[in-house]
């Protein structure tokens, strides 16, 4: 492999923002056909090495080139035009318009004044047949879903045909059988001659699409590796700063108690027949794939979704499906999936959302006490280890991990004692997850019920205490205690699909 | 490799900027209006005969209450991410109801005030309700009121003025208070609830915690349709009691009186700082929009420009006003980023 292969660099490079060296003497370089993984926790420093060779930030001292280019003084323009394009996490596309018109946003092919169609349609076809994927482009982006909207930006992206693209965690709202399609893209691209930049926090999917892997911490690369010889364990040691030992350590402890809440032959859009028992003591994991009815369920046993047929309890009595107020009162929680969309009110303090679920709690005679409210709000910040500057700062102006703790702190402040979390650690940085886990172990440890549902198996495997496998909106397995080993779940959410 | 610094305390400092930033914004907003107004007061004082006199003063207080009043509520409103435009048609119809209320269907005084009050209350509600259960955007839901009421109140009255009979309770409505004209004691008293309202009950943070993410809002056990249909039902009852300071300064009922009112409550509270887009604004900014305002429409008569153009000036002066409002928080955004 010859330097005339490197198609981006970085040379000694250094970039301090107020108060935080992001980046400090990298060097840092991608060959043409190499899929890069850029691996690290959030703050690492990823992002800045990001924003430093798409031409978003500029170096403050040391060089970034682009094919023998010095990127000093470019715009992100002109970066582009040295053929680098960027995906970044947040879609970009207007899901009413279709997927030829996406393709084109703001540059369609006219002939007289009027928009091109044909010539458009033939564009969009073609750009996707060059990432090797066969979506109807006639189709709004809309009727997708979210895998298909990642596959149409990076497919936007390919059609500038770049020498570097860059994708920002292109899968952090994937479930894991869609990744499987984007891996295949970026796969593809990749044998095209293009250099990939990826970045993403799944292991599992760094090993599928990577070559090699560069791991960055407190703004310093630590290592560059090939990513099928080392293991996770090495990777998240050199991720975390810490020893692999200190990274995991877990009981298991299935509780016997009877079930605080239980579901018999939920049938809905999604559910199908589905049977689950929710115990207070332990952490019990949701796992199967994507379609599997692992959100459904939840909305349903919470109240949100009323099934068609089939019979809720809880501690005993029947509920009436669908009384979403009435399971909140009487001690149910609820964090959604997404986050920005269903958990945070982004404008408002991290104070008011954390306890906005009861805010009776905090109030005196119909007015709230603001006293009340800080001295609620700091506890579970400081329990949960909440990242914030004041307890009244905006929720939105935090990270994920942040976010989600607060959303659960919301939960905590209610005192609600069965709580169901819907993919709480996705996007979410390792040491947050962690602080995550930690936080679900010490819940049940006190006696609550935690439904822990999220798309990562290996997560679920090292967390819970028991596991129900759903497939086809229904229960075909359950494992409790040392039953749960990582290639069972996984055998058993995948098979015959 | 070893000396460098822990991850958390950087993010937490960028944290810092993002909020503080967020609060200046609406604070440069309330010290630029301040500044606006005082201009605007040096400016007229020395070219507007009578301006600073206290009559006139007493005068611009009284036109303030005609805004006013409603533009506490409708802050709420706009807010939660909605909006009425029914206020000037709800208000000329409360008046209207008030007069053949208390005229021709013989009602007695105290009773017809409870009506007015009562139905200004439910018309309200049920816009809420339109939008609460079926989703009808609320632009369309008063959009329908709008129309309707104003019809309904010329319908009533052929176009035409109702008298009312004088009495002891419109005399205090429409005169003073200890030499405050009573609207804009209304207001003030208004004001005050709001201002506990929005702050300080469960209700009032609801109502920004549904503008800025109805859906987080719901899953957090927020009724958010019982909110909304409250939000509508307030202002609602307020533009009845405007129309009841209406019909006691006017001493009739008048279908075709207060038109555009609607639009003056929202440019006040637009101007105020409170976005559009919902989630925020503040009752202080609304406060000084409508003191802008009036004080913009005072001058413009005291001035005696033609009646015509002063709704083209007002109309320039409200867009410019929103404009540099814009400008600052777009300022402020690219900073923080």
């Amino acid at each position: 492999m010859s330097n005339t292969d490197v198609v981006a660099e970085v040379r000694a490079g250094t970039k301090r923002y107020p108060g935080v060296t992001a980046l400090s003497d990298v060097d840092f370089a991608v060959r043409r056909g190499e899929v890069r993984a850029l691996l690290g926790k959030n703050g690492a420093g990823k992002s800045t090495l990001i924003k430093v060779l798409s031409g978003a930030e500029h170096l403050d001292s040391g060089e970034a080139l682009v094919r023998g280019t010095s990127l000093a003084g470019l715009g992100t323009r002109d970066v582009a035009a040295l053929g680098v394009a960027t995906v970044y996490q947040e879609l970009s596309l207007v899901p009413e318009m279709t997927v030829a018109e996406n393709l084109f946003l703001g540059a369609w092919p006219r002939s007289r004044g009027a928009l091109d169609l044909r010539r458009m349609r033939a564009g969009a076809k073609e750009a996707m047949a060059r990432i090797g994927v066969d979506i109807d482009v006639d189709s709004p982006v809309g009727a997708l879903g979210s895998a298909g909207q990642q596959l149409v930006e990076i497919a936007r992206a390919v059609a500038q045909r770049p020498t570097l693209l860059i994708l920002d965690e292109p899968t952090s709202s994937l479930a894991a059988a869609e990744v499987r399609q984007v891996i295949d893209v970026v796969r593809t691209v990749a044998e095209q001659g293009v250099a990939v930049i990826y970045v993403s926090h799944r292991m599992d999917e760094i090993r599928q699409v990577a070559d090699t892997a560069t791991v960055v911490r407190d703004g310093r690369i630590v290592e560059t590796l090939p990513v099928r010889t080392a293991s996770t364990h090495e990777i998240v040691a050199m991720m975390l700063g810490t020893a692999p030992e200190a990274v995991a350590a877990r009981t298991r402890r299935p509780s016997a108690e009877p079930p605080v809440l239980s579901a018999r032959a939920l049938v809905s859009d999604r559910l199908n027949g589905l049977d689950i028992d929710v115990r207070p003591g332990e952490i019990l994991g949701i796992a199967g794939v994507l379609g599997s009815g692992r959100t459904e369920t939840l909305r349903a046993l919470v109240g949100l979704d009323r099934p068609a047929s089939g019979e809720i309890r809880l501690r005993g009595e029947a509920v009436r499906p669908g009384a979403f107020a009435a399971m909140l009162a009487r001690g149910l929680g609820m964090t959604p999936e997404n986050r920005r969309r269903e958990g945070i009110v982004p404008l408002m303090g991290v104070d008011e959302n954390i306890v906005i679920s009861d805010l009776r709690k905090v109030s005196r005679s119909g007015v709230l006490d603001r006293r009340a409210i800080r001295q609620a709000a700091r506890a579970l910040i400081d329990r949960l280890a909440i990242k914030t500057a004041r307890p009244g700062t905006p929720i939105g102006t935090l990270s994920g991990g942040n976010q989600q703790k607060a959303v659960l702190a919301r939960w905590l402040h209610a005192g609600s004692d069965v709580l169901l979390l819907d993919e709480p650690t996705r996007g979410v940085d390792v040491e947050a997850k962690r602080q995550i886990y930690d936080q679900m172990r010490l819940l049940a440890d006190d006696g609550r019920a935690v439904v822990f549902v999220s798309s990562e198996v290996e997560e679920l495997a090292d967390v819970c205490d028991r596991i129900v496998v759903l497939r086809g909106g229904r229960a075909v397995a359950e494992l409790s205690g040392d039953e749960i080993e990582l290639n069972r779940v996984m055998a058993l959410a995948i098979a015959e699909e | 490799m070893s000396t460098t610094t822990p991850t958390g305390p950087p993010a937490a400092k960028a944290d810092a900027r993002g909020g503080r930033l967020g609060r200046n914004t609406q604070r440069l907003n309330e010290i630029g209006l301040i500044g606006a107004i005082v201009v605007l007061f040096v400016v007229l004082s020395a070219t507007a005969p009578g301006f600073l006199s206290v009559t006139n003063q007493l005068a611009i207080l009284r036109d303030a209450a005609t805004i006013g009043v409603v533009a506490w509520a409708m802050t709420l409103v706009i807010v939660a991410g909605e909006i009425d435009i029914s206020i000037g048609p709800a208000v000329a119809f409360s008046s209207v109801l008030l007069a053949k209320a208390t005229g021709e269907w013989h009602i007695p005084f105290a009773l017809a005030v409870l009506v007015c009050l009562a139905v200004g209350l439910l018309l309200g509600a049920g816009a809420g309700f339109l939008r609460a259960r079926w989703g009808i955007p609320s632009f369309v839901a008063t959009l329908g009121l709008w129309s309707a009421l104003r019809g309904l109140a010329q319908y009533m009255t052929d176009g035409l003025p109702v008298p009312l009979d004088a009495n002891g309770f419109l005399d205090v409505l429409a005169g003073s208070i200890l030499g405050i004209p009573t609207p804009a004691i209304i207001m003030a008293v208004v004001f005050v609830v709001f201002l506990f309202v929005a702050n300080r009950t469960a209700y009032g943070r609801s109502v920004f915690a549904v503008g800025g993410n109805a859906e987080a809002a719901r899953l957090a056990g927020i009724n958010v349709s019982r909110i909304r249909v409250i939000l509508f039902a307030t202002t609602g009852l307020l533009a009845a009691v405007s129309g009841l300071l209406l019909a006691a300064r006017l001493g009739s009922g008048n279908g075709g009186a207060s038109v555009g009112l609607e639009f003056d409550v929202i440019a006040a509270v637009v101007i105020g700082g409170t976005s559009l887009a919902g989630g925020k604004g503040s009752l202080l900014g609304t406060l000084l929009g409508v003191a802008f305002i009036t004080v913009i429409g005072n001058g413009l008569v005291l001035l005696g420009v033609n009646a015509f153009f002063q709704d083209v000036v007002r109309g320039v002066i409200i867009v410019g006003a929103v404009l540099i409002n814009v400008l600052l928080s777009k300022r402020n955004g690219a900073r923080s980023a």
